[in-house]
């Protein structure tokens, strides 16, 4: 049965992936594009709640056909059928979108919205209206909103096929704009359901009219540029230095690169090249060893590098093209000026090796001190990160200014700095001796101040971690008195102090050669 | 129990927390942690992304096991690390500069092409190695060059040799290579398919896709670093704070004005309640004396009205003007005796009291004298104008120059105003006749003498040359009391305009001095200005010119106009003829004997810039006869200037006999008049001194008193200004202005002594 039906965009499916233990698992996957590859057909799955960088091409034998679901008929994901191959950002596709907007309603919620939510899941499966494959219908998208389901429960049918005629006036029905507004927004979705207003924009984002994001920071967290192309990844290999690296996300490389088995990036100044023999020819001129900026710590084999996003243009956005591959949220909508970039090394007698870096606005309006940080990923998982991190609240400390990471935070993101703040507050509550006999006290502001990490985080860390708690007692058997006080629990000291021996890595303040500069008073950054 | 009752407090971040061991809190669990007030931090997520198995997962991990478990990790696509090739690919080995590395940013951008050569190229390369040389990098260059040429079209083969610098060989093989290349670089099957989008063949150099100007790219993924259309707002306020410091400081200057406001307020009102008080005392006074008719008040109180009259002519700008009045002061003493009647009784009975010194002022008391508030304001003008005569004649306070200056006010905020409180003496006394050495330091300028004007309007009286605006001189005539007197000095020339016209010549000076501007001193004392005119604005208008410019060029010269002048020349001519004839004709005004020699030395001094102005118009007159058009014009002008310095800087000092000041410049004209090689050079024959004082008589304006009234406008030697129409317009005047002096001339009686000046423009 699977055979004669066929697979289109927007549809949903159990697809086969092995999961970290290399046991087989089957979960639910939505297939983002197909395309033919010596007459082979290959789909592009993510698998829902899972993380984008998890998305792949798979074959057809890994997909579950029995438990197809076709796209709702407002399904949201773009679909392409009938044009096989056909790349996302084709011409067809700009046009095929632009109709799409016509008959869609102006509350049709925007594509961004198509991040699965498990809620929406359950309602997806049950239901799993079809649209007959390669109908040309593709114009609803729209948005798995999926509490359609409950408005229209009798459409319910996952398995049954009906012909496109029969499905036409549910069609209508479920596009028109009335209908949607019954829908009652998903907690998961709460956020965006708020801002209906932005939903037209994202929506024009899609169509090629869209509204510039905003131009400070470099993160985009209202994703209103997260049309087909850039949910998918679209280098399949990364060259640099000793290392291959398979991207996690799109990047907008020049378009004619995509399509290579391998990109080739100049270890040292990040120029991508088409092909090895391209590199080899770019090494004999290119003589950087390091990259093009200055040198403002070196403590053993760790240097960083400071880079002007403004003077060193080229590198900035060599650097930010690398990045982009894995990084989901960072924007790269415009230029790389306001920003500084400080990209950690490591040195062995080739050069000074990328490892990882971040970038920071040099004037932010909300505190921030990072924008965009990444450990490159041969580099991931040994504390690289948490150095990149203790770096960027270095800086902060000799700005004399308290920062916090710039949002949204990725889940290794938070991952990383909720590591980091743990250590960092644990170490000062650990360190924290007795005052004359007095039990030791600190202020969240003294924490702050210490740390340079941002009140709130503190305090995030602190609850986090379950350190801080409302203690009351009796005050002369009648008067209930109560205080906040941090305590901290056996297994939290016994889990830090193991933590703590194993991360060596540590930022030493005393080898930062670094004098902030105040941007406020130069006319350009 | 009450756990749940009990409400925590708000986390307050500057409060001090103790930190505690949990096992020094055996009873915390018992406690119970309450932690819903301090409410809980997003994690700076998405939301959805947070939901995500693997960091959910991730996260419950770490809150069990308090560490990371290796299977409890986020997983992400591999990366490997074995590329075999990579100490190949990276040559060379380097080594840690001891100091930290400092690059320059700008030096970066080396002199090496972009492009990298591929494999395809490289066969290329190995091909065209059989025939000749040629390096990687040199291909690499050319490639680069080729790429970076082209932008909607390819480079052609012509430019590519003017870009590139080659062997016509390699250069057409490197050409027709790279044309190939770049056509068929964007049809190469990529492994998906169809061909990405793309507008024209896509550089062999891979850029990122730039964006457009229309905003077409907006939504394109691929385009990426766009520039920032805006300047990125770093400080939300900024602009807040400058606009609102502004309006602190606008806060701030009206809080003080109106402080200072206040204070006047309060300052006046005291004042008032002074005066109340006063008048009540006043009142009382008197009701105690008993003078009911206030004739003991007026006894009083007369002389202090006296005094802002009398003070006005001190409102002098500078000390320098003091020095005139001292000048002037050289009247005959019969001047009281032709004061006005209506001067006050008061007024002279004080003048009498402090007759001590020679009075130049009659009406003005003389000696020290306070001014008293009253004469601060100057509004009190009014009052006392009132009253008071016009100021006697020539005073200085209505001399010529501070008319003018008094009419715009042109101190402006210099304007000199008395304070209260200080005592402002009388000018120096002077003996009449006596050599005032003052006098002599004086510049010239400044001071007036009396003076003819032979040629009409004939005109004796007292004059004073300056400069005006632009260079022009001006003859500021100033009547005094000797004016009846000069007038009958003045002949009336023959006005022979009728029908009998005796000659060409006089028909012609008859129209000439119908066009003149030429004003007699107007009396002091308008009824148009009514009661309410200050004095000083009383000798507005007193002042007219005798403009003789050639003021611009604009209309050029018309043909009638240098008829005109051909016919004027005659004239002149003529006139210094029969000036020779009868020298007598300019004397010093002997019947005024109050005139000192001085008076008469400045007199020919002002003669002296008369005959300038004659030597400017012969140069004039001199310009070249049949093509009459602009060149002369220019050159006139031209001529002139020289002369013009020549007749301001070179005025003969006081000490300076006439005659050879005015030679000097009759030769400047003279020698103006050789180079502009006149046609009629009958008339710069040689000149006697005699002569140049003819010569001067035929050009200077003789202002008749006779004629006074209708002193027309002169545009026949108003060269520049005056174009034929021009000419004909200014006769339609005279009528006009005939009119306007009748008036004055019925004023004049009521005015008494009347006293202004009279510039006359001479250029």
């Amino acid at each position: 049965m699977a055979d004669n039906v066929e697979i289109v965009e927007g549809c949903r499916l159990p697809v086969l992936r092995k999961n970290q233990e290399h046991e087989d698992e089957w979960p639910l996957a939505e297939i983002l594009s197909v395309k033919e590859v010596s007459s082979r057909k290959l789909y592009y799955v993510h698998y829902i709640d899972f993380n984008k960088r998890l998305d792949e091409w798979v074959t057809g034998d890994r997909l579950d056909m029995k438990k197809l679901q076709f796209p709702k008929k407002e399904a949201k994901t773009p679909t392409k059928n009938g044009l096989p191959g056909s790349r996302p950002s084709s011409p067809e596709r700009e046009v095929r979108k632009s109709l799409d907007l016509n008959v869609q309603s102006a509350t049709a919620p925007s594509r961004g919205k198509t991040l699965p939510t498990p809620k929406r899941k359950v309602e997806a499966v049950s239901l799993a209206t079809q649209v007959p494959p390669a109908t040309p219908v593709p114009s609803l998208p729209s948005s798995t909103e999926a509490s359609q389901a409950s408005v229209f429960p009798a459409v319910r049918d996952p398995n049954t096929f009906k012909s496109r005629e029969d499905h036409e006036p549910i069609s209508s029905l479920t596009t028109n704009g009335t209908a949607r507004r019954l829908i009652p927004s998903q907690p998961g979705r709460k956020r965006k359901a708020n801002c209906g207003g932005t939903d037209e924009d994202s929506q024009d984002s899609s169509d090629g009219i869209p509204s510039a994001p905003r131009m400070t920071g470099s993160l985009v967290s209202d994703r209103s540029h997260d049309d087909i192309v850039t949910r998918m990844k679209n280098i399949e290999c990364i060259e640099l230095g000793r290392h291959r690296l398979k991207p996690w996300y799109f990047s907008p490389y020049p378009q004619e690169l995509t399509a290579l088995p391998i990109l080739y990036l100049c270890e040292f100044c990040l120029k991508y090249l088409k092909s090895l023999k391209c590199l080899q020819r770019h090494l004999t001129k290119c003589n950087l060893r390091h990259p093009p900026g200055n040198e403002i710590y070196r403590k053993g084999t760790i240097s960083f590098f400071e880079i002007d996003g403004r003077k060193n243009k080229t590198y900035s956005q060599n650097l930010c093209l690398l990045a982009k591959c894995f990084l989901d949220h960072k924007t790269l909508y415009y230029d790389t000026d306001p920003f500084l970039f400080y990209v950690m090394t490591e040195y062995d007698s080739k050069g000074f090796h990328i490892v990882g870096y971040f970038s920071k606005e040099k004037e932010s309006t909300e505190d921030y001190n990072v924008a965009c940080i990444l450990t490159l990923p041969p580099y991931q998982r040994r504390g690289y990160g948490k150095l990149l991190i203790e770096f960027s609240y270095e800086l902060s400390k000799v700005e004399g200014k308290t920062g916090t990471p710039e949002k949204p935070l990725s889940d290794l993101g938070l991952l990383s700095y909720r590591s980091y703040w743990s250590q960092t507050i644990l170490e000062i509550l650990m360190d924290l001796k007795p005052d004359n006999g007095e039990r030791p006290q600190i202020t969240i502001n003294e924490i702050s101040e210490i740390t340079s990490v941002k009140k709130e985080d503190v305090i995030s860390t602190l609850q986090y971690l379950n350190l801080i708690n409302y203690y009351k007692m009796w005050l002369f058997s009648y008067k209930k008195y109560g205080q906040y006080i941090l305590t901290l629990s056996e297994d939290i000291v016994d889990g830090h102090e193991r933590a703590m021996q194993k991360r060596h890595l540590r930022i030493d303040p005393k080898c930062l050669h670094f004098t902030p500069k105040d941007w406020s008073k130069r006319g350009k950054w | 129990m009450s756990k749940l009752s009990f409400r925590a407090r708000a986390l307050d971040a500057s409060k001090p927390l103790p930190v505690y061991r949990s096992r020094d809190l055996p009873d915390l669990a018992d406690c119970g942690s309450i932690n819903r007030a301090v409410p809980q931090m997003p994690t700076g997520m998405e939301k959805d992304e947070e939901l995500e198995h693997h960091l959910q997962r991730a996260i419950s991990a770490k809150q069990v096991f308090r560490e990371k478990k290796e299977n409890m990790v986020i997983p992400v696509p591999e990366a490997e690390s074995n590329a075999t090739y990579y100490d190949r690919l990276y040559r060379g080995d380097v080594k840690v500069p001891k100091q930290p590395i400092h690059i320059q940013p700008w030096g970066l951008d080396l002199d090496q092409p972009d492009y990298d050569m591929d494999s395809e190229d490289e066969t290329l390369l190995i091909r065209l190695n059989r025939k000749m040389e040629i390096r990687p990098l040199q291909f690499e260059t050319m490639v680069d060059r080729l790429e970076k040429a082209t932008t909607h079209q390819l480079v052609s083969l012509s430019e590519a040799k003017l870009l590139l610098n080659e062997d016509d060989f390699l250069l057409q093989s490197v050409y027709d290579y790279w044309v190939r290349k770049r056509r068929s670089y964007g049809a190469p099957p990529f492994r998906c398919g169809a061909p990405p989008l793309r507008c024209g063949a896509p550089p062999l150099t891979p850029r990122v896709k730039q964006e457009r100007r229309d905003g077409s790219t907006n939504g394109d993924a691929y385009v990426a670093f766009r520039r920032r259309t805006e300047k990125m707002q770093t400080r939300k306020n900024r602009k807040n704070d400058e606009a609102s410091y502004e309006k602190m400081l606008r806060l701030r200057r009206e809080f003080s004005r109106t402080v200072s406001i206040l204070e006047m307020i309060k300052r006046r009102e005291k004042s008032k309640r002074e005066l109340l008080h006063l008048t009540l005392e006043e009142v009382e006074r008197r009701y105690q004396m008993e003078d009911f008719s206030g004739e003991t008040l007026r006894e009083v109180s007369l002389p202090l009205v006296e005094k802002p009259a009398y003070s006005i002519p001190v409102t002098l700008n500078n000390r320098h003007r003091t020095d005139i009045k001292t000048v002037f002061q050289k009247k005959p003493v019969s001047v009281t005796d032709q004061l006005p009647f209506n001067l006050m009784r008061p007024k002279q009975t004080a003048r009498r009291d402090r007759a001590g010194p020679p009075q130049r002022r009659p009406c003005r008391p003389a000696g020290p004298f306070t001014v008293n508030k009253a004469d601060i304001q100057q509004y009190d003008f009014h009052s006392s104008g009132e009253e008071d005569s016009p100021p006697p004649p020539l005073s200085p306070s209505s001399s010529s120059e501070e008319e003018e200056e008094e009419e715009n006010h042109p101190d402006g905020v210099y304007v000199f105003r008395r304070k209260a409180g200080c005592q402002y003496l009388s000018p120096g006394t002077k003996q009449a006749g006596g050599v005032d050495p003052a006098l002599l330091q004086l510049p010239p300028c400044v001071r007036h003498s009396l003076a003819e004007l032979i040629l009409p309007p004939h005109w004796t009286g007292l004059s004073r040359r300056r400069i005006g605006r632009g260079g022009r001189i001006l003859l500021d005539r100033a009547s005094s009391v000797l004016d009846p007197v000069l007038k009958q000095l003045d002949q009336k020339p023959p006005l022979t305009s009728g029908a009998t016209a005796a000659s060409l010549t006089e028909v012609l000076s008859n129209i000439q001095t119908l066009r003149r501007f030429c004003f007699r001193p107007r009396p002091v004392q308008g009824p148009r200005e009514g009661g309410t005119r200050t004095t000083e604005s009383s000798l507005e208008d007193n002042r007219v010119t005798c403009c003789l410019s050639p003021r611009n060029n604009s209309g050029g010269i018309t043909e009638e106009q240098y008829h005109i002048h051909q016919r004027q020349l005659i004239q002149m001519q003529k006139q210094q003829l029969e000036k020779l004839q009868n020298p007598v004709l300019y004397r010093h005004p002997a019947p005024c004997g109050t005139q000192s020699t001085k008076s008469s030395e400045s007199s020919s001094k002002t003669l002296d810039s008369a005959s300038a102005q004659f030597a400017a118009s012969a140069v004039i007159s001199a310009a070249p006869p049949p093509p009459p058009p602009p060149p002369p014009r220019g050159h006139v002008t031209t001529e002139n200037k020289p002369y013009k310095a020549n007749g301001v800087l070179h005025p003969s000092g006081p000490s300076r006999p006439p005659y050879s000041s005015s030679s000097s410049l009759s030769r400047l004209g003279l020698s103006a008049r050789g180079s502009s090689s006149s046609s009629s050079s009958s008339s710069s024959s040689p000149q006697s001194l005699p002569n140049q004082r003819n010569q001067l008589g035929s050009v200077s304006l003789t202002h008749q008193h006779t004629a006074r009234p209708s002193v027309p406008p002169t545009s026949a030697l108003k060269l520049a200004a005056a174009a034929a129409a021009a000419a004909t317009a200014s006769l339609d005047r005279a009528p006009k202005v005939s009119t306007a002096r009748d008036s004055h001339e019925s004023e004049r009686p009521l005015n008494g002594l009347s006293e202004t000046t009279l510039p006359m423009e001479v250029t």
